[in-house]
């Protein structure tokens, strides 16, 4: 009888226990990719995220695509990453539609079973890696299709953001792309709107993004309007931008234009941060002591809350709620130098920073906390409202028998460890981007010259390594080269 | 006996229905992912096949089809012949821009044109520019390889009367899961000595992709 009462306890912590299965053990993936990084070894940080496909899970598999396409495209494999990102683009257009099924699941269990669609930043941040693909390897027909894409999802995700105020809409460096990109391929007007475009996109974005209007943003807009005789926009600017130094634009082909895209420091990360809440005087002592013997920088491991589940679990008057925390990491990098030297002439310029990817990262972080607190703290609530049900159930049924009831007390811990054990934030963003993107551009005349890209720290001195490569341009074309820079 | 099975506590009874629920809710979400199959069907070349309402064979077909048609149908192609005691014009396809929202295979699209222009027997073609290079490098190649007798002489190429060239475009609108895409395909015949445009033909394809919100 009493076996039979407890039956249904049993079933349901082997169902709990089937879910908690699915977890793997945390990967240090990431830090093992940026040292490769750091070396200069881009071949091997391609290696790492492709031999780690196994550790995303099926609702990661985005996630999966934007790091690799990341990597595949620092490795110089364009092809391929355009392939692998717009994949991933395909699959975020597919996960518009949300399945109620998943949503409860996650709603039980945690917001890690929800699959990952990246936000509207990192969306966006497809297109843009897949243009500069197609720019580098001089495709520029389809980098421009890249630029009409992003295009769409802006203006759509302006629709969905509508008038509230700081929210991210528009996207400088998109913008900024696509018009240099319409300008490559002689489209002036259509490179004039995104230039346009890009300018307001950084004002409106001023308070929240780290990046004011690229200084040489100023000048395109005065260079272009000038070019398309638009006079009206050409004094508003010339009035706006004030002392900005521009020429008028001479014959664009008889020069060649070289675009240095630097890749500088590290995305942030998201870990977890456990808020345990005891409800009784016993649990109080029990989550003071248990964090006073963990202290420092344990707190968080595995191996820390496993014990603290199973403690809390025994105590039964804690609740655990998870919610993430963003780990910004800037680069040291203030600005790289670059320098074009032919055998008897040599051009410089230097990068201006286009975007912080950290800000966006943050900006996303702040305006979703909000919602994912409610969600994290009433789904510890139903957790543990179920654990209790299981734990006084059990107990019910196991009467005056002394081992039932042993075994009750048992199963009443273990579902509540459980309840305690599967709380975990969503900690997925695309790490494999860089914390800050820089922009350089230089025209040249044609011919071959060695192009020189030196990061320079924010103290002032070189920092990092200087990369050389040597590079023959013809007039009128623009060719583009990235960088990725570690410090 | 059954009565046993209830709990003598007040109020339990309901907490473990509640537990049920949930957890059994638990175990179907769970198990809601399995399943999947693949399944492959081989089906007609001319079958409409809309999948995700970007641009596909259909389309380069149709768009093809009905262009050429309305091209061949034109005054420019019998002006042309009537001015020239009955020769053919000689056409050569130019560059179709690709400047919509997707990655469209524009080869496969002229490879259509060209198909429906030569099967009409209407107009002399010659190969495009791309092709040329390859064609004059085997020449040459012939020429230092090849038997004197079967070598090809330079210079013997026929040059175009027309060029044809385009566009293809898209306009984008979005809200809500429904998306409209507007493709427009804009042909024109350009007369190579003058620069006079012979012929423009447009053609449109409008879609509506519609996707749900939320399903279970």
């Amino acid at each position: 009888m009493i076996a039979r009462h407890l039956t249904f306890p049993f079933l349901c912590l082997s169902g709990l226990a089937l879910a908690l299965s699915a977890c793997g053990p945390a990967s240090n993936r990431y830090a093992l990719i940026e040292e490769s990084l750091r070396a200069g070894n881009v071949q091997r940080a391609d290696q790492i995220v492709e031999e780690a496909h196994k550790d995303y899970d099926a609702k990661s598999q985005v996630l999966y695509r934007m790091d690799r396409g990341m990597t595949l495209h620092l490795a110089g494999r364009y092809e391929e990453s355009t392939s692998v990102l717009e994949k991933a683009e395909q699959m975020v257009e597919e996960l518009y539609t949300r399945r109620i099924s998943t949503h409860t699941k996650a709603f039980l269990y945690n917001d890690t079973e929800l699959p990952f669609e990246g936000a509207p930043y990192e969306q966006v941040m497809l297109n843009v890696l897949k243009a500069l693909n197609y720019a580098v390897t001089g495709n520029l027909q389809d980098a421009l299709v890249e630029a009409r894409r992003v295009d769409h999802r802006l203006n759509v995700l302006a629709d969905q953001v509508g008038d509230k105020p700081d929210a991210y809409k528009d996207d400088g460096l998109a913008r900024y792309l696509s018009g240099i990109l319409y300008e490559a391929a002689g489209e002036l007007n259509d490179a004039f709107i995104a230039y346009r475009k890009a300018y307001d996109a950084y004002l409106a974005a001023q308070t929240w993004s780290r990046t004011p209007p690229p200084p040489m943003l100023r000048t395109d807009l005065l260079r272009i309007t000038d070019a398309l005789h638009v006079t009206d926009e050409h004094a508003q600017y010339r009035q706006a931008f004030g002392d900005t130094p521009w020429q008028p634009p001479s014959d664009p082909q008889q020069f060649a234009q070289v675009v240095v895209v630097s890749y500088n420091g590290a995305a942030p990360r998201k870990e977890d941060q456990f808020l345990d809440l005891p409800i009784s005087l016993d649990a109080l002592r029990l989550v003071l002591v248990s964090k006073q013997l963990q202290g420092g920088s344990s707190a968080n491991s595995r191996e820390a809350r496993a014990v603290e589940s199973v403690l809390y679990g025994l105590n039964g008057r804690v609740v655990r709620v998870a919610l993430p925390r963003l780990v910004p990491r800037k680069t040291a990098v203030a600005i790289e130098q670059v320098s074009l030297g032919g055998a008897d002439r040599a051009y410089g310029t230097h990068t201006e920073l286009v975007q912080d990817i950290s800000a966006l990262a943050a900006k996303q972080f702040s305006d979703q906390f909000n919602s994912v607190a409610v969600k994290a703290v009433a789904r510890a609530a139903v957790k543990y409202m179920a654990a209790e049900g299981v734990a006084r159930s059990t107990r019910a049924a196991a009467g005056r028998d002394a081992t039932a009831h042993l075994i009750a007390l048992l199963v009443g811990s273990l579902a509540k460890a459980l309840a305690i054990s599967t709380e975990e934030a969503d900690k997925r963003i695309w790490q494999t981007l860089p914390d800050e993107i820089h922009v350089a551009r230089l025209w040249v005349p044609p011919g071959s010259y060695e192009l020189f890209v030196r990061p320079i720290g924010k103290g002032g001195g070189p920092i990092g390594r200087e990369t050389v490569r040597a590079v023959t341009l013809r007039a009128g074309e623009t060719r583009f080269f990235t960088e990725r820079v570690m410090p | 006996m059954s009565n046993r099975a209830v709990s003598p506590m007040p109020g339990v009874r309901h907490s473990a229905l509640g537990t049920s629920l949930v957890l059994a809710l638990t175990m179907v979400v769970t198990l809601a992912g399995c399943g999947a199959e693949t399944k492959v069907t081989r089906v007609d070349s001319g079958v409409v096949t809309d999948l995700s309402g970007r641009w596909n064979d259909t389309d380069s077909r149709m768009v093809a089809e009905a262009m050429v048609k309305e091209a061949l149908g034109t005054p420019w192609l019998d002006n042309y012949t009537r001015s020239h005691r009955g020769k053919q014009p000689v056409v050569v396809v130019g560059t179709i821009v690709n400047k919509s929202h997707e990655h469209i295979n524009v080869q496969t699209f002229v490879t259509d044109l060209q198909r429906e222009l030569v099967n009409s027997q209407k107009v002399t073609f010659v190969a495009g520019r791309g092709e040329r290079e390859e064609i004059r490098q085997e020449r040459e190649e012939q020429a230092m390889h090849a038997r004197e007798d079967t070598q090809k002489a330079p210079g013997k190429e026929i040059g175009a009367d027309y060029i044809l060239k385009g566009y293809i475009s898209t306009i984008l609108d979005e809200s809500e899961g429904v998306k409209a895409v507007f493709y427009q395909v804009d042909l024109e015949m350009v007369d190579l000595e003058s620069n006079v445009k012979a012929w423009f033909g447009q053609k449109k394809i409008k879609k509506v992709v519609e996707r749900k919100r939320t399903v279970f």
